[in-house]
């Protein structure tokens, strides 16, 4: 194909949305919608299993006491703890200066600290690393048997938790899409049809002056991809923003969360969601070129 | 160049357009095509552009037995050929200009050839300073003319036109019988259905008579007869 041929084309198919007028931007709309919708999922999708794989490789397990040890029985715990397989370093962590390192973490938040009224509900603990986070698991296991220890807590058991509601998440996430790319494709269809049909006269003209199938079908096909591309761009976007907005306001309140970087990974899914919206487009104008269009 | 051999047209709602017609003309011909209304002339013209296909019987077009083309050949036997249509199909959105060109612009040629070849076949049909009208504002006549136009922009092999000269003034219908004169003596073949029979006796050219479907004679100029 030639390059003013497909300048033609483009010309077609822009002249041809004008006259949808208003199918033209439901069926944008529509795409943006979705395309949106997709994309928000797939930043939390994608930001839990960050999330998940942080906690699995951690190699740390904090080791909780009961809050009515005598000092001797707190070095008891600790003189048995240092035994464990595969430990590499082991701190011992004070309810003063658990506090203290909560009050750090919590910022410009500090205040919060005042609704405790002076009481200090954070536990005395251990904190261990070890070599491997398999070593951590075992340890885990074990430890939680010991006399004086209240609790272990440690990335993975957590992991277990995110990994339930990822599977939620991506499996509403797929039904909602399917839903979605269904409606895509049936709005875009019938904008198509609706060129199509207004154009009727003019395909049966270009047949007759010995215009190729092809050559009919390209400014339709044209059409749809367009749909499919403004529909992404403004869904990309409308994801950009808001991720920037929810990221700040979890950086804000919930500084330990990790958050993937935007940087490059929205590059990543701005190119997904174009290719999906321009796919839509074809395949929706596709449909109604081969159903409406008998060349 | 054109062959019809024993073809038969059935329409769907069982009208029989055409029986048994077998008729042969030659490259660099003239023929007039002529018959009451409903004789079946118009779909003599379809089958060649294979608008549609015979229940039985060939045709061949330049050596090419068309009933059997595959689909996706028939473009480039529309190419071939340039058709003037009783109802001029012309696209109403389009300026006279961008009509004519149309048949070029899906050839894709270069847009200085069309301007070049759509600007001469305006001024061959008189309608140079219609370039910028739109089809509705033009007359019958105009727009017959405007169909004329863009089947012989692209110098076809066979011009084909049925009736031509249907909305046109005495006047006007010799000069565009002229102009199809002039086409064919610069060796194009021409086929023209008409039932204008001044313009038979004036062009004094080959005629075939259909009749309810039949070819019921091929005179050559002069009366005489033809039968194979
Ligand atoms: N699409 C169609 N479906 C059914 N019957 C048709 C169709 N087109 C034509 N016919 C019938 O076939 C016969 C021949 O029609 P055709 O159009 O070839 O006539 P014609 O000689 O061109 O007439 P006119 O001089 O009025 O244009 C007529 O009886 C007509 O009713
Ligand atoms: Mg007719």
């Amino acid at each position: 194909m030639k390059i003013r041929t497909f300048r033609y084309f483009v010309k077609e198919a822009v002249k041809s949305m004008r006259r949808n007028g208003l199918m033209t931007i439901a069926s944008i709309s529509t795409v943006a919608l979705s395309l949106f919708i997709l994309g928000i999922f797939t930043c939390g999708v994608v930001n839990l299993d960050n999330l998940a794989s942080n906690l699995e490789s951690q190699v740390e397990v904090s080791v909780y006491l009961q809050d009515n040890l005598t000092t001797p029985e707190i070095m008891d715990v600790g003189k048995k703890l240092k035994v464990m397989p595969g430990l590499t370093k082991m701190e011992f962590v004070s309810k003063q200066e658990a506090l203290q390192r909560f009050e750090q973490r919590l910022g410009d938040q500090k205040d919060m600290l005042q609704a405790l009224d002076g009481n200090n509900p954070l536990p005395n603990a251990y904190v261990l690393t070890f070599e491997t986070p398999e070593q951590v698991k075992d340890t885990a296991a074990t430890v939680t048997k010991f006399k004086g220890v209240d609790s272990v807590h440690y990335g993975q058991d957590v992991v277990e938790q995110i990994f339930k509601i990822t599977q939620i998440i991506r499996i509403g996430g797929i039904i909602l899409i399917v839903f979605l790319a269904c409606a895509t494709l049936f709005i875009i269809s019938n904008t198509i049809r609706l060129t199509v049909f207004a154009r009727r006269k003019e395909i049966a003209i270009m047949k007759y002056v010995g215009a190729t199938n092809g050559f009919i079908r390209w400014p339709f096909l044209l059409e749809g991809v367009i749909l499919g591309f403004i529909g992404a761009a403004i869904a990309s976007a409308c994801v950009w923003e808001f991720y920037l907005f929810v990221t700040g306001e979890v950086q804000n309140s919930l500084a330990f969360l990790p958050i993937v970087p935007i940087v490059p990974f929205f590059y990543k899914l701005a190119g997904g969601l174009f290719a999906v919206g321009i796919l839509v487009g074809a395949v929706g104008s596709a449909i109604s070129i081969k159903q409406y269009m008998k060349v | 160049m054109i062959e019809f051999n024993h073809v038969n047209k059935v329409y769907d709602n069982g009208a029989v357009a055409l029986q048994d017609v077998t008729l042969h003309v030659d490259k660099g011909e003239f023929v007039l095509v002529c018959g009451p209304s409903g004789a079946g002339k118009s779909t003599f013209i379809k089958l060649l552009s294979h608008e549609i296909l015979p229940e039985s019987g060939t045709v061949m077009v330049n050596d090419m037995d068309i009933t059997r083309l595959k689909k996706r050949k028939i473009p480039y036997l529309r190419r071939r050929l340039g058709i003037v249509f009783q109802d001029f199909r012309l696209l109403p959105n389009k300026t006279v200009f961008e009509n004519v060109a149309f048949a070029l612009e899906v050839i894709e040629e270069k847009p200085s050839v069309i301007k070049k070849k759509v600007s001469h076949v305006l001024e061959l049909v008189g309608l140079a300073h219609k370039a910028n009208d739109l089809p509705e504002d033009l007359s019958g006549g105009e727009q017959q003319r405007v169909a004329i136009a863009r089947a012989i922009v692209n110098n076809p092999l066979v011009l084909i036109a049925d009736e031509p000269t249907g909305n046109l003034d005495p006047n006007t219908s010799r000069d565009i019988v002229d102009l199809f004169k002039q086409i064919n003596n610069a060796g194009t073949t021409v086929v023209m259905v008409t039932h204008d029979m001044d313009i038979v006796s004036y062009l004094d050219k080959r005629v075939i008579a259909i009749e309810e479907g039949r070819v019921v004679s091929d005179r050559m100029r002069g009366a005489e007869y033809r039968e194979d």
